[in-house]
């Protein structure tokens, strides 16, 4: 086995020489002490280099192709799972066109749509996607540390959304439970898919489970073991800090979810009563007898807390450098920004139940939970008040990149309001399981990480492949999507103010029915549009693998490593014969004094003596 | 990370300390045991039951997986997190103990 | 353990010191082993699994109305026509230790690079664990036979056997686990693959005495498990 792995002589480690004589530019040996970075204490990597097209392109080791791998296939998850809300829609605003749908198939639509979109779709894409192919490169690693774990990840999740996926066709059809799996009637006849689907749903979930630990653990000690020389914790840019507090989080959150589906199918295969208490079903009393409803609910929201900032904190870190690169400015507060990073994700531990303040647990959580929730909400302010003073002043490009990004914190900010409002628990009382709930999370983790996804797409496609997406076909594409996106979420505040409930297929005669009505309907045709506007994206990156405009070498002059490397795209093992060495922050931008507004992370401190760089 | 000149470096440690340990965790385990074995009720017991196994847990932690000599940026990251799990029980204590009132309240007593 | 020799960094104690290594760069944990980081991590993950059981026990045994059986005698043993409470638990902590212990010097005679002394050891870890499983099976099996099942008891409330079943059959998962991995490194050990540093399989990281000290700390974490269960499960 051993010797396909081959040891590129160029990779062997420097001599301790070469290294104590500097950075790479000087050569001669005659380095200012300034520029000295101690020598490298991380062994060189020896990595595996694919042979044929199966080891190249389909069983990968390389981070790079895994990370694409993962963002195609979240990305065909997605579309699923938008599939799924274009015919809940069409229900919603034009029920006699929707004849075919019954009852079952709706609940089984927002169940899967929301299971779909929230984990197979965003907490892949952004650790999966992102993580995989930027954190190697913005770190100044050859790859992650265990690529063969890496690629198992991978596979992992492909069997994961192959069972979700195959819950479609079995008796009975998927689960129809709502994403939150709630128990006791996930698992009684009547709810659908309560046989074969919610089975397959829960191994589905412990199959990601298990993959994304392996992902995890490489994003992990890739950030923590494998820098570069010269790359402190406090020099990575935003981005690797949010993927890596969001895996954090996913490492301790998901073992929640885990021990919450294992028990959930043995309680559906065999019979225990982990959740459920002594029932009837359909007049008969089943054998169940003394379990906890409730038990699953806090495990379910003890991960699914943490789970929604896994979506957020990687968008908050992609964001930011986003808004610094297209604002020629250095981010406001970079240490605020990472503590409030780090703040964040710890807290997320202690707020789950605020999800429960109707379900009828201790009565004094109420009072514990409103109160870390609201304290949550200081750090998540502050990195809005950045963001905006990195914006003020700044010499902003106005670029498709830079609309996502304004479109953002636009959005952000709406669905951060709303979730104060609910975090208060007289005023989510009469609130909960509307639909101002859900403007409140499809802003603030729908649309929100969306923008910063297409933020993201537009910034490194030049990178990944080479050219530049087209501007007007992606300015259409993001009014479009931006606002059709509002036409669909803020009305749904007001529907939920007249007390329009979630998860219903139809109104029925409720008193809200006329003016749920009109609305609904306009609702349905803005969905339409945005789902549609999606194409435009679809079409400009395929139009510009063809024909678009050659990127060349680090075409945004962006100062982080990924834009630095030998060739564009990046090759396996990243950097050629030598790594990187890091002297400085990745957000030097309009320094005074400086020749060019960048300051690259590898530019050494001789270079630019007598400029204002910030000290770091 | 796989040097041998520095695992060469790497003192080990003397092997006393090892059967040390390992001798405590017998005593340790015996005494748990006889916590059960007298049938001590009630405070007494819960509280030396987690007394011996703290203590057997921080021994196995401390010198068995070697804590005690890693450097505290490591043992830091690993203790940490544990407070979030501390709040789930201690939350989770309060809830069963809710879930039992009212089943009391409304099964047994009927609700009056 | 000293602090590993690096060059050009200098290490400072206590917090002093963690501060200064989380500030530096290149690596958190200095002088710490990829795989021993990932083993560490991944362990942090295990535990919350564990202790997710184990709350979830703790609730629902604590809500149910009906009486819990009293574990002392439900896993007493009748010996010589007495009924020893909890005899073969008993034992089986004393299996699971003595296989931690050898594990232990496992990883010392590793780093003193003793190929023998330290396979040997490997090997009687494994023994033990296998004995564990064994007699896991037999508790397992007798249960059963009293009409235990994981859905209902002939002692009290239904949990009991849910979350025996589960949690004992999680932990003997992990444990079987380790034992399969404990034969594969004491068959490497003694084939010297640590001594030549000939690459594993499936990763390109040279073979060293340290994965004994990884697969060391899978070991002592199973323990470690098992004393909270021994703790909340039988003794409670
Ligand atoms: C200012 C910060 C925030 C506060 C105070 C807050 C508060 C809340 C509260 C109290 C609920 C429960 C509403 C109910 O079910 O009655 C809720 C629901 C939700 N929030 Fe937030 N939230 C905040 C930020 C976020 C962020 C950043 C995300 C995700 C990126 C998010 C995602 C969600 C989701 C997905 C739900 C609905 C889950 C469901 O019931 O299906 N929230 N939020
Ligand atoms: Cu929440």
């Amino acid at each position: 086995m051993s010797d396909e792995y081959e040891n590129k002589k160029g990779y062997q480690a420097q001599s301790s020489e070469t290294i104590s004589s500097g950075s790479g530019g000087g050569g001669s040996g005659t380095v200012s002490d300034a520029d000295y970075v101690r020598p490298s204490e991380v062994p060189e990597q020896d990595l595996y280099h694919g042979h044929s097209f199966i080891t190249k392109w389909i069983f990968c080791q390389d981070a790079k192709v895994i990370g694409v791998q993962y963002f195609l296939l979240a990305t065909f998850t997605g579309i699923i799972g938008l599939i799924l809300s274009w015919l809940m829609r069409l229900q919603l605003g034009f029920p006699e066109a929707a004849g075919f749908m019954t009852a079952e198939h709706y609940y089984q639509f927002v169940t899967m749509h929301g299971m779909i979109m929230v984990v197979y779709f965003l907490t892949a894409l952004f650790l999966g996607g992102f993580g995989n192919y930027l954190i190697p490169l913005m770190v100044g690693a050859r790859d992650m540390v265990f690529p063969y774990l890496n690629m198992v990840s991978f596979w992992m999740f492909f069997i994961a959304v192959g069972v979700l996926l195959a819950s479609f066709f079995v008796p009975g059809g998927p689960t129809g439970a709502g994403w939150t799996l709630y128990p006791p009637q996930t698992i009684l006849e009547g709810t659908p898919g309560s046989g074969m689907g919610i089975l397959l749903m829960c191994i589905s979930l412990i199959l990601f489970v298990a993959g994304f630990t392996m992902g995890g653990l490489n994003y992990l000690i890739t950030v923590l073991q494998a820098r570069t020389r010269g790359m402190t914790l406090m020099r990575m840019p935003l981005t690797v800090w949010g993927i890596f507090t969001a895996t954090v989080l996913a490492m301790l959150a998901f073992p929640a979810l885990l021990v919450g589906s294992l028990m959930m199918s043995l309680d559906k295969i065999l019979g225990t009563s982990f959740f459920m208490p002594t029932i009837l079903q359909a007049g008969e009393v089943l054998e169940y007898g003394g379990g906890s409803p409730i038990l699953f609910q806090h495990l379910f929201w003890f991960f699914g807390h943490p789970e929604v900032y896994i979506v957020a904190l990687p968008a908050f870190g992609i964001i930011s450098d986003l808004i610094s690169v297209h604002a020629r400015k250095n981010i406001f507060g970079y240490r605020m920004m990472v503590w409030a990073i780090v703040v964040i994700g710890a807290l997320s531990f202690f707020v789950w139940a605020h999800h429960m303040y109707v379900s009828g647990m201790n009565p004094w959580f109420g009072f514990f939970f409103a109160t870390t929730t609201l304290i949550i909400a200081i750090p998540t302010a502050m990195k809005v008040y950045n963001w905006v003073l990195t914006l003020w002043r700044g010499n902003i490009r106005l670029n498709v990149v830079m609309l996502w990004c304004l479109g953002f914190i636009v959005t952000f900010v709406n669905g951060g309001i709303t979730g104060i409002f609910l975090g208060n628990v007289t005023v989510d009382v009469p609130l909960s399981d509307t639909y101002f709930v859900i403007a409140h999370f499809h802003m603030v983790m729908g649309i929100a990480p969306l923008m910063v996804i297409m933020g993201a797409v537009y910034h490194w496609f030049p990178l990944v492949a080479g050219r530049f997406l087209d501007e007007t076909l992606g300015k259409w594409h993001f009014w479009l999507t931006f606002l059709g996106a509002y036409s669909i979420y803020f009305p749904m505040h007001y529907l939920g103010f007249i007390g329009v409930p979630r998860r219903y297929f139809e109104m029925y005669d409720s008193p809200y029915v006329t003016s749920a009505v009109g609305m609904n309907e306009f609702i349905s045709m803005a969905a339409f549009i945005v789902g549609a506007a999606q194409l435009i994206l679809i079409y400009n990156i395929v139009r510009t693998l063809k024909i678009g405009k050659p990127a060349g070498h680090n075409p945004w002059q962006a100062n982080s490593l990924e834009w630095l490397t030998p060739s564009v795209p990046p090759e396996h093992g990243n950097w050629g014969e030598k790594l990187p060495v890091v002297h400085r922050w990745p957000y030097d931008f309009s320094v005074p004094g400086a020749k060019e507004d960048f300051i690259t992370q590898t530019t050494p401190p001789s270079e630019v003596a007598g400029t204002e760089v910030e000290k770091t | 990370m796989s040097d041998t000149k520095k695992q060469e470096q790497a003192s080990t440690h003397k092997i006393g300390i090892y059967l040390w340990i390992w001798g405590l965790l017998f005593v340790l385990s015996f005494f748990s045991y006889l916590v059960d074995w007298y049938q001590f009720q009630g405070l007494l017991r819960w509280s030396l039951i987690l007394l011996f196994m703290f203590l057997k847990a921080g021994l196995i932690m401390a010198f068995f997986m070697h804590l005690f000599w890693e450097r505290y940026a490591l043992v830091n990251v690993l203790l940490w997190p544990m407070t979030a799990i501390g709040c789930f029980i201690f939350l989770m204590v309060a809830e069963f103990e809710y879930t039992v009132f009212t089943r009391l309240f409304y099964f047994v007593v009927g609700g009056q | 353990m000293s602090d590993p020799k690096i060059e050009g960094y200098e290490f400072k104690p206590g917090f002093k010191g963690m501060a200064k290594d989380t500030g530096s760069d290149q690596t958190m944990f200095k002088g710490v082993h990829w795989g021993k980081a990932m083993m560490w991590i991944f362990l942090l993950s295990d535990t919350f699994i564990f202790s997710c059981f184990l709350i979830s026990y703790m609730k629902g045994r604590g809500s149910t109305l009906i009486d819990w059986p009293n574990p002392s005698e439900v896993f007493a043993l009748h010996v010589g026509g007495v009924d020893v409470p909890l005899l073969l638990i008993a034992i089986m902590t004393f299996v699971l230790i003595t296989s931690s212990g050898t594990m232990a010097l496992a990883v010392k005679y590793g780093y003193e690079k003793n190929r023998k002394m330290c396979g040997w050891l490997i090997l009687a870890t494994a023994i033990g664990g296998l004995t564990f499983v064994g007699m896991q099976a037999f508790e397992w099996s007798k249960l059963i036979e009293e009409g235990v099942r994981p859905w209902e008891n002939p002692f009290g409330a239904k949990q009991f056997g849910s979350f025996f079943f589960m949690i004992t059959g999680f932990h003997g998962t992990h444990v079987s686990i380790g034992v399969i991995f404990l034969f594969i490194y004491a068959y490497k050990t003694f084939k010297g693959h640590y001594d030549e540093e000939k690459r594993g399989w499936f990763t390109t990281i040279k073979g060293n005495y340290v994965e004994i000290e990884i697969l060391g700390l899978y070991w002592h974490f199973v323990d470690l498990v098992w004393v909270f269960i021994f703790a909340f499960f039988y003794l409670w």
